[in-house]
């Protein structure tokens, strides 16, 4: 691939058709990281739609979440009492109608990917959303999923990693997810205490102690949302839930009370095993399989010269991608919209086309041969990729080593996607134009070239699924 | 949180729980076909041994436990009971066709279940130590290769350069099966390991099960049974990392986990049918057992020794298995959690000497790389 295009699928989504291509590579990867694009999509799945920002009546925030979580939750006491269970359904079936924001969470998802013009940024938004799992284990926390990504990891893309830590661990999702919505002072749940040391800062590496997972779970004690009352889903800090008195982590002294858990991520956002930890993880997700200790040093210093500025410690990351010529294997959900923004196919639905859909048909489209719905829905796309956001998982997230998705299966998925793209997405660009465009290598057209000259759909999957595209070699 | 009882539940059931399967031979390949076959239900997120296999003859056991001891579990002898999710695992021990590990795990006692899972399935002497998996290259050792059912290939099954995997796909708009000059034509284009992996998706079954770990593991069962059938499989089911609410009543999130293992180990029954049955063992892994005090929200955190599951027609006399150290505080490890008095690799080599015929000695140096790990096969199998 030339250059543009190499850097774009290492560290982007690629350019889409009719993109200004930059001829100084660095300089506007760099730039990207601050690039201010709302959430674009499409109203109907149409070729050549056009693209628009979301509208606003659609996405609502945490507080507008919560309301509708209170909602459901009382119209679900009166249908659980009542005797009827067919009219129970019903009103269960109308409340989940108006209150449940995952379906639109799920396509805002995929159409900020498809049709966003902050490429660069987006990988970064999907590292950490990755980085700070949240995944469903119940209705509330299926619609908090998408909240964590847009109100706790979103706004604190250019803030810093201490900032953003801060905001993803105190934000409702991740306090229920992992279950310290249920922990108290003196009725003790450690969970979140013991992930947000393992997964989220330091590592096992720091050889922590029991007695630290304790007193980390003990500044957390209190914070969640009122569970006894149903009131309020927003996460909020339960002094009467809270255990008194100082505590020490990795032997700092952490103060009662709410301010505990700011000095706590503080302390521990800047920890070296954290930043030796996370540097790591970085370099793995986007500079290469393996990563020289060099790569590694060079974004850790640039975290330690800046306190932990994402602006710096992204930026350093960008420079070693570019420097780097080795390839880097592509997660799933990144190459699928990336085989999608090259080939400028409508795949996704539009937002008229799912705002009203029922989320119990979640799967598949009607099966009456009127085919309502025009493509799968957005979640089962990423559940038949491997690759979900939006279905249960551990809190470790996925892998970012290619070793993790190297598989028949895995791969089966792809070249059936990359079909059904072809099929039913009316891609506007076929191999030969796409090959052209992105400069692609000898052995790739040779690939393609080998499937025959007629067939445009196995010339497309093909190219799709070549060593290239899937960021194995030449990329 | 409310209480949900009706449809939504049901809706998000069916996306909560993640199972995996796996395990086939390639005819021609083996040398003599060995005794028997091997499955591996892999529980997730740390099993409660103590609540899957409640001690409730041990005196500590109620003060320590009353929230999360289910009420009716059912008798096994006159110190164990077990969890009345387990209703047909425990007709198999009736029928002297299953039996349980108690108080056992891996040498792994720092709590976390990433690497936790790693050294369960990988058997290093640390975790992430091990790149192949302890099924994986007792098969390797037995000459065997094997097809998994799983989307992603887990770690216990790497090691042998003829795995594979498979796992039923639902995506529209495409056909079942790619085209077999495409997929060698990708072959050629890939290198090393995705080259062999395009290869061998030329000889992809078009298999057309749903995803029920329940049929998974009754269409496994069926394949074990075939002449030339695969010899070992994975089935991975998880939230059972019951932090809290985990077993308040029938809808407990433990409850609800135990009831899958306990109709996948029905299913495997099912599609093996007698004969194959007879040369089966199915066991169940789990990176850690919990804490023996319940936390505050009516669940457990995470700990060290759990108990083990094991069914199978090759197993010809139940019981529970044990060195039981005790719920004190002072018998119990660091003063929170049930000790492990069974190196629970001890189980699996005894498993994998008795299905795969391999040599004790060969399997503590080659696949567990402990020269010295006990063998116990005596005590499970006669």
């Amino acid at each position: 691939m030339n250059e543009q295009f190499r850097v774009s699928q290492k560290i982007g989504l690629m350019f889409r058709p009719g993109t200004a291509i930059p001829k100084d590579i660095k300089s506007w990867a760099i730039t990207q990281l601050n690039a201010k694009s709302p959430a674009l999509g499409i109203s109907k799945s149409m070729p050549k739609s056009q693209v628009m920002p979301w509208p606003k009546s659609l996405q609502s925030d945490l507080k507008g979440r919560s309301d509708k979580l209170i909602r459901a939750a009382e119209v679900e006491t009166i249908a659980n009492r009542m005797e009827n269970k067919t009219e129970a359904h019903k009103l269960i079936n109308k409340s989940d109608f108006e209150n449940y924001m995952g379906n639109n969470d799920h396509l805002k998802f995929n159409h900020r990917n498809i049709y966003g013009k902050d490429q660069v940024r987006l990988r970064f938004l999907t590292f950490w959303a990755n980085h700070f799992t949240v995944a469903p284990v119940g209705d509330t926390t299926d619609q908090l999923v998408g909240s964590h990504i847009e109100d706790a990891l979103l706004p604190n893309l250019n803030s810093s990693f201490s900032d953003m830590l801060y905001a993803a661990i105190s934000h409702p999702g991740m306090l229920y997810y992992l279950d310290n919505a249920f922990s108290s002072g003196d009725k003790l749940n450690d969970n979140l205490g013991r992930e947000l040391l393992e997964l989220h800062t330091v590592s096992p590496t720091a050889n922590y102690t029991e007695n630290d997972i304790k007193n980390a779970a003990y500044v957390l004690s209190g914070w969640g949302y009122d569970t006894a009352k149903n009131k309020n889903y927003m996460g909020s800090f339960l002094q009467s839930k809270h255990r008194p008195g100082s505590k020490t982590v990795l032997g700092k002294t952490i103060q009662s009370g709410k301010e505990g858990l700011r000095q706590l991520t503080d302390s521990l956002a800047n920890n070296s095993y954290a930043i030796s930890f996370i540097t790591k993880k970085l370099a793995e997700h986007f500079i290469s399989e393996n990563p020289s200790k060099s790569d590694i040093n060079h974004i850790a210093n640039a975290w330690k010269q800046s306190n932990g500025s994402l602006d710096q410690i992204h930026t350093a990351v960008i420079e070693r991608a570019i420097d780097t010529k080795s390839p880097k294997f592509q997660w799933p959900m990144n190459w699928l919209f990336q085989v999608i923004r090259l080939s400028d196919a409508t795949y996704i639905h539009g937002w008229d086309e799912i705002a009203g859909s029922c989320n119990h048909c979640n799967g598949n489209p009607k099966n009456d041969g009127s085919r309502k719905y025009p493509f799968m829905q957005n979640k089962e796309i990423f559940l038949e990729l491997g690759q979900s956001f939006w279905h249960s998982r551990q809190p470790n997230g996925f892998s970012n080593n290619k070793e993790s998705w190297i598989s028949g299966e895995m791969f089966d998925r792809r070249i059936k996607f990359a079909e059904a793209i072809f099929n039913a997405g009316n891609p506007q660009f076929g191999a030969n134009q796409i090959m052209d465009r992105i400069g692609a290598h000898q052995s790739t057209r040779k690939l393609v070239n080998s499937v025959g000259d007629t067939n445009e759909k196995n010339r497309f999957i093909a190219l799709m699924c070549s060593p290239e595209l899937m960021g194995l070699e030449y990329a | 949180m409310p209480n949900l009882k009706l449809s939504r539940r049901e809706f998000l059931k069916a996306s909560g729980a993640s199972l995996f399967l796996a395990g086939l031979p390639v005819p021609g390949y083996t040398k003599d076909e060995p005794p028997g076959t091997i499955s591996v239900i892999i529980l997730e997120g740390g099993l409660d041994g103590l609540s899957a296999v409640p001690p409730f003859g041990d005196p500590d056991m109620m003060r320590l436990r009353s929230g999360v001891t289910p009420d009716n579990f059912l008798k096994l002898n006159s110190f164990f009971g077990l969890h009345p999710s387990l209703k047909n695992f425990s007709s198999l021990m009736a029928h002297n066709n299953a039996l349980v590990v108690h108080a056992t795990n891996f040498p792994y006692t720092k709590r976390s279940h990433f690497e936790g899972q790693n050294l369960i399935q990988g058997a290093g002497l640390s975790p992430f130590a091990e790149k192949t998996g302890w099924l994986g290259r007792s098969l390797d050792l037995a000459n065997l290769g094997g097809r998994a059912l799983a989307l992603d290939l887990p770690l216990i099954l790497r090691g042998n350069t003829d795995n594979d995997n498979f796992f039923p796909s639902n995506i529209i708009d495409s056909q079942s099966k790619a085209s077999s000059s495409l997929l060698k034509a990708l072959s050629m284009g890939h290198k090393n390991e995705e080259s062999d992996i395009f290869k061998k998706l030329t000889k992809k079954p078009d298999w057309r099960i749903d995803r029920q770990p329940e049929t998974l593991a009754k269409f496994a069962g069926q394949e074990m049974a075939k002449e030339n059938g695969p010899l070992a499989s994975v089935i991975t089911v998880d939230r059972f990392d019951t932090h809290a609410r985990q077993d308040i009543d029938t809808q407990g999130q433990l409850s609800e986990q135990l009831s899958i293992v306990d109709k996948i180990i029905a299913s495997y029954r099912e599609g093996l049918g007698e004969k194959a049955w007879n040369k089966s063992i199915i066991l169940t892994l789990t990176e850690f057992g919990r804490t023996v005090l319940e936390n505050g929200s009516t669940g457990t955190d995470h700990g060290y020794a759990s108990a083990g599951l094991l069914a199978g027609g090759a197993i010809e006399k139940s019981g529970v298995i044990t060195q039981w150290p005790g719920l004190k505080t002072k018998d119990q490890y660091e003063g929170r959690d049930l000790m492990s008095t069974i190196d629970y690799r001890s189980v699996c080599a005894a498993c994998i000497e008795k299905t795969l015929g391999l040599d004790h000695d060969l399997i503590a140096n080659k696949v567990f790389y402990t020269p010295k790990l006990p063998r116990i096969y005596n005590n499970l199998f006669s």
